[in-house]
């Protein structure tokens, strides 16, 4: 087996585990090329089914042609795809406007989460999150437990050895499950290239610019590139060394900063 | 001589978490400011020097005037000592037209439109203020060597970067390494104090609701900022008497 | 370049030079974005201090990871031969269960011994971990060297002392390199300082090792993940060992049933083998009843299956274990209850001391050589002759221990 072989196999085998262990399972899909390709993996562990719930966050500020392209592949691969809105909070009109980024993503996409886990008593989700990427994220676990409020305990984390995961869940949590953990951002373009699998067509350059990575229309920035398909992408990242710096979260904050230096008496 | 290590933002949990062994001594812990209504530098390090809760005071000032103020020495701790060294303070000894230049960049980079005019300006910010640490970090080791009774440094790198930058936690790494480095250089018995913590808000840093201290021979507990006076009041007579 | 990246754990004492040698080996490789590189330059500049190779890895561990270094982090670089991970593992007294999570998915690990102190405590402790867990290619570098004046005879010194301590613990190290980590000497560039040297840099060493393999060729084992209907019967597994083929007569066990392998089932193609280590599903030629947990086998060379065995275990739950106690034991995708019935010898993972025979108690960080039996039956080997089939863990509320095999009763 090559490299991305190897890797599929290993997140193969992590996918039918998870499936194995939890019944009431979810895929969350954020409509971006990590977690399409998960979904991908799982319709290759489960030889063309997909035999849970596949479920996106609605935030309704997405790019049309992520909801094009979800309601395209749902269709093509028959998904049962769940749409997790926060509702009340869309009606009360919370959105990254008014001074508000820090709180939009809080009520839009992890309240929106904590709600559909409720609703539909998921035990465990399966997300497409990768060690390599920025923040916390390196700490994770391929099976990792998540309490009701979502805190992570993570001086705490159960170890994983040698392919035993973490298999039961006590009351009020719910696992995450993460068989992308493994995988590098070159990793993920080199296995999509490969598969030929289906992405949203935001991530191919147009005018100069191409988006890096995708999420709610008024906080992505995309990045100067000329990287028109996906052999080009794979090839600026092999050349490039500067790491993955997300697009869309570095001055959400903005506002809501200078109203605190303005309380403290800075400006 | 008593040292006090006066920290601007200096946050518990990054204290913890860089194990920087040096400002944490051999008992450390979190001041309580639940007295006050907002964390603010100006208010905070009055009442340390005071031993009074001077927010309506300071605040009185106005946002401009308060930066400019300056306690009466006789108010102060410091007065109680004959020949104190207080470097660069908020309130008493404070370089006001350094830091106003601070506050102008600061202003400068949120009003700033576009991510180039940004980075500019962050990268002026920062370097003005690593420029100003530096100059402080030689004066407060010159002073040491000095036949002071009372050594207070007051170090704002922390909450300066921290505003701007306390996201890049490498960055924040490294200046608490280099402030641990300086209280590894004390040679007195010295206290560590700070006004307030650092939280993260995104790539930016607010301030959090508790500040630091730490001594290598008191467990404090959970003091008020406002009991630092007489805490290092009674450290001076004890070295004193002994 | 060699597709498959070799995973590495560095080992060893906090402060003899680990995450400096883990910065001199990503600057001399090339392996970092150059903005890093300036960028740590810069923030030194403004601080008035001198850059050191240490805070590469301060860097990426805060880039990747903004928590206390108490985790296990991957960091790659490569070699012309192939790529790296290095799977860094602090070590830090408290957090051994941690570590050994990140060492468990090594296939080699190097351990740092810095020439001046020589071999202390938390060498001995992780080394020995490393044995446990059945890492064969150890790597031993003697930093600092450029401290002791790249003197032979303390190298020598230091070496031997190592060797008598990996003997005790029946572990052998492949090379042992003189490095300074610091000057760069030996490390990825070859040292002008020490010409009394003529074995290879460690990088070189890394380059000069195996992958781990050979299971290739050992007899076959299939364990059964799960069974899928969903157009038909599909059994999903993992090939633990061998190679399976179409066509291949195979002995089920525990149940004891022989069928042959109808097809091998891979969706969107049409395999006739699977080497060891892939996921695949499969059909039989007889309806033969299979759950997981089930192992397909070689009908000439097949394991025992038995309720009782031998291992070596290393036990990382703070609550600790009593003989007879329930517990569940786990070693691939088998799962039974079982107790251990007697702790032979328990040992200090530190100290190696031994804490006595026959003992009815294991605790936090013990080491200790058991019997354990398992209410249902299970298929396990020696872990020398299948890895997969030889090593385990034992489930409490969570891990509470890792183990391997080392006899099998009958």
């Amino acid at each position: 087996m090559d490299h991305l072989d190897q890797l599929e196999n290993d997140s193969v085998y992590i996918i039918r585990e998870a499936y194995k262990e939890f019944k009431d399972i979810a895929l969350l899909w954020s409509i971006g090329k990590d977690s399409t390709t998960l979904l991908y993996l799982v319709r290759k562990a489960f030889f063309g089914q997909v035999p849970f719930p596949v479920m996106h966050l609605d935030t309704s500020y997405k790019f049309k042609e992520i909801y094009e392209f979800r309601d395209r592949i749902a269709k093509e691969w028959h998904l049962n795809l769940v749409i997790a809105k926060n509702c009340q909070a869309i009606d009360k009109k919370i959105g990254p406007g008014e001074g508000n980024k820090l709180t939009c993503c809080g009520e839009l996409k992890t309240e929106a989460l904590k709600q559909a886990i409720r609703e539909h008593k998921y035990r465990a989700i399966l997300l497409g999150i990768r060690r390599d990427e920025h923040g916390i994220r390196a700490k994770e676990r391929y099976f990792s437990p998540r309490n009701k409020q979502f805190i992570w305990d993570y001086k705490n984390q159960p170890a994983e050895l040698w392919n035993q995961y973490k298999n039961t869940e006590r009351a009020e949590e719910h696992i995450r499950v993460h068989p992308l953990l493994h995988w590098t951002e070159l990793d993920i373009w080199s296995y999509i290239q490969r598969e030929n699998i289906p992405i949203v067509d935001l991530y191919l350059a147009k005018n100069g610019k191409r988006y890096r990575s995708i999420g709610c229309e008024p906080c992505c920035s995309p990045v100067e590139s000329d990287a028109d398909t996906i052999d080009k992408i794979v090839e600026e990242l092999k050349t490039t060394k500067t790491s993955e710096r997300c697009g869309r979260a570095q001055d959400k904050e903005r506002a809501y900063m200078m109203q605190k230096l303005r309380s403290l008496g800075y400006m | 001589m008593i040292v006090v290590l006066a920290v601007d933002a200096l946050e518990y949990d990054l204290v913890e978490k860089f194990q920087c062994r040096n400002l944490m001594q051999k008992f450390y812990g979190k001041t309580d400011i639940s007295e006050f209504s907002e964390p603010r530098t100006m208010v905070l390090w009055s009442s340390f020097m005071t031993g009074m809760n001077m927010e309506q005071e300071i605040l009185a000032l106005g946002d401009n005037g308060m930066w400019n103020a300056r306690i009466e020495p006789k108010r102060t701790l410091f007065s109680k000592f004959v020949n104190p060294a207080i470097i660069d303070l908020p309130g008493y000894d404070y370089e006001t037209l350094h830091h106003e230049k601070e506050r102008n960049l600061l202003k400068k980079f949120f009003d700033a439109q576009h991510n180039t005019e940004k980075e500019s300006v962050r990268e002026s910010y920062n370097r003005f203020a690593f420029d100003h640490h530096k100059k402080i970090k030689n004066d407060f080791i010159k002073t040491l060597r000095g036949s002071h009774d009372l050594v207070l440094g007051y170090f704002s790198i922390a909450d300066v970067i921290g505003h701007l930058n306390f996201g890049n936690a490498f960055l924040m790494r490294m200046i608490y390494r280099d402030l641990d480095e300086i209280a590894g250089g004390i040679d007195s018995p010295f206290l560590v104090v700070s006004d307030h913590g650092m939280k993260p808000i995104g790539f930016f840093g607010d301030h959090s609701s508790y500040g630091f201290w730490s001594s290598g021979e008191y467990d404090l507990g959970e003091p008020k900022i406002t009991d630092f006076k007489k805490i290092i009041l009674d450290l001076f007579h004890e070295q004193r008497g002994a | 370049m060699d597709d498959n990246a070799l995973k590495l754990v560095i080992v060893g004492h906090i402060d003899h030079g680990k995450s400096t040698l883990i910065g001199r080996l990503l600057f001399d490789t090339g392996s970092l974005p150059e903005d890093k590189i300036t960028e740590i330059q810069q923030i030194c500049s403004s601080l008035g201090k001198e850059f050191e190779f240490g805070f590469i890895l301060d860097n990426l561990e805060e880039e990747r990871d903004q928590g206390i270094t108490i985790d296990t982090t991957q960091i790659f670089f490569n070699s012309h031969k192939r790529m790296y991970v290095i799977i860094d593992a602090p070590g830090h007294v408290e957090f051994v269960k941690n570590m050994i999570t990140g060492a468990s998915q090594a296939e080699t690990a190097t351990v740092i011994i810095d020439a001046e102190e020589g071999v202390k405590e938390q060498t001995k402790r992780h080394t020995y971990i490393l044995g446990m867990l059945g890492i064969q290619n150890i790597l031993v570098l003697i930093n600092k060297m450029d401290r002791v004046g790249y003197d032979q005879n303390r190298f020598n010194e230091v070496k031997k002392s190592f060797i008598d301590f990996l003997n005790d613990i029946k572990l052998n190290a492949v090379h042992f390199i003189p490095i300074s980590a610091n000057q760069g000497d030996n490390v990825v560039k070859k040292s002008e300082n020490i010409s009394w040297y003529h074995g290879p840099t460690f990088l070189e060493a890394l380059d000069s090792l195996q992958a781990p393999q050979g299971s290739q060729d050992k007899p076959l084992r299939f364990t059964v993940q799960d069974v899928y209907n969903f157009s038909k019967r599909i059994i999903a597994g993992k090939v633990l060992s061998g190679v399976l083929h179409q066509n291949d007569e195979i002995l089920i066990l525990p149940s004891g049933e022989r069928t042959r392998i109808r097809s091998l089932e891979e969706y969107l193609k049409n395999p006739t083998e699977a080497e060891t280590g892939k996921c695949i599903g499969v059909t039989t030629t007889d309806k033969v009843f299979c759950d997981r947990g089930y192992i397909f086998t070689d009908p000439q060379n097949a394991p025992l299956v038995t309720h009782t065995f031998c291992a070596n275990i290393f036990w990382m739950d703070k609550k600790s274990c009593k003989k007879d106690q329930p517990v569940i034991f786990r070693c691939s995708t088998q799962e039974s209850r079982g107790t251990i019935i007697n702790f032979h010898t328990v040992i200090d993972s530190s100290s190696l001391e031994l804490i006595g025979e026959n003992l009815n108690e294991i605790h936090n960080r013990e080491v200790a050589h058991v019997t354990i039996q398992t209410d249902n039956p299970v298929i396990v080997e020696e872990y020398s002759k299948t890895a997969e089939l030889g090593r385990f863990v034992l489930v409490t509320d969570d891990i509470s221990a890792g183990g391997i095999i080392t006899e099998v009763l009958p």
